[in-house]
């Protein structure tokens, strides 16, 4: 059943989707930072107000995942940041995060050559939120 | 985002600053599925990045988004040298041997490109 975007339940099932994944488990072996995802708002696409998602990560596995105020995941160690509709295209699989990242379309705070390091995890996490089926608030 | 990892490369490895200062090329990256590129001018021990491919470039590297990273982690072995033996290494020789990685200018410029490489590797 298809949760709400950036809502507990979508947290819930992407932790889940993380910890169900043995590509993500080996690739992301020896991580052990915060990341916080900053979904910037979008009223005119039906998404008022910017949410933070805060990822606990550890060593191939999600220890928490959660919705809250933007403010929030801007405090983690890694902080990416978009609007609403670029979030959507990269859990939908119409843009790729690495390119995004490397176009500028996702704009990355934290140190770089960790998260090059670990490109083929983020991969992996990118594919986990393509597979949890999502409500979007602007194609209600 | 290149131009960041290098500096981020630079500033917390001192053997990547020894290589750094020595190194005078114009290095082209075009990352051939989103139509970008980007010129780094190394001017030893200073970098000017430009965006889009300028001309007289002594090297240009053109692959697809992902490839562009892996070679940030390639292994850094023995004398310097890459490492084009371990999974990374073979995925990136892979990928040159099949063309979707394309090096002009290498003639002449393999020390150029394993300086690059060393430059940019965030793995060793």
């Amino acid at each position: 059943m298809a949760v709400k975007a950036f809502s507990d339940e979508w947290a819930t099932q992407f932790k889940d989707e993380v910890n169900r994944s043995s590509v993500y488990k080996s690739a992301a072996k020896g991580w052990k930072w915060t990341v916080g995802l900053v979904v910037e708002a979008e009223p005119d696409k039906n998404f008022p107000d910017a949410k933070g998602v805060v990822m606990d990560l550890f060593d191939g596995s999600a220890r928490d995942i959660k919705v809250g105020p933007a403010a929030e995941a801007q405090k983690c160690d890694f902080v990416i940041t978009a609007p609403y509709s670029r979030w959507k295209q990269v859990a939908t699989k119409e843009l790729d995060a690495t390119k995004g990242m490397l176009q500028g379309k996702l704009k990355l705070k934290g140190d770089l050559p960790t998260i090059v390091r670990y490109t083929k995890a983020s991969q992996e996490m990118t594919e986990c939120t393509t597979r949890v089926p999502v409500e979007w608030p602007d194609e209600k | 985002m290149l131009g960041g990892l290098i500096e981020a490369n630079v500033e917390s490895r001192p053997e990547k600053r020894k290589d750094f200062d020595s190194l005078a090329a114009r290095v082209g990256i075009f990352v051939t599925d989103i139509d970008e590129g980007v010129t780094l001018d190394f001017q030893r021990g200073h970098l000017v990045v430009h965006n889009g491919l300028e001309p007289k470039r002594d090297l240009t590297i053109r692959a697809e988004a992902g490839t562009v990273m892996n070679l940030s982690n390639l292994r850094i072995g023995l004398f310097g040298m890459p490492v084009y033996y371990d999974e990374v290494g073979r995925g990136v020789a892979a990928k040159l041997v099949g063309g979707k990685l394309r090096i002009d200018g290498l003639l002449g410029n393999l020390a150029t490109l394993n300086t690059v490489t060393r430059i940019f590797s965030v793995a060793g």
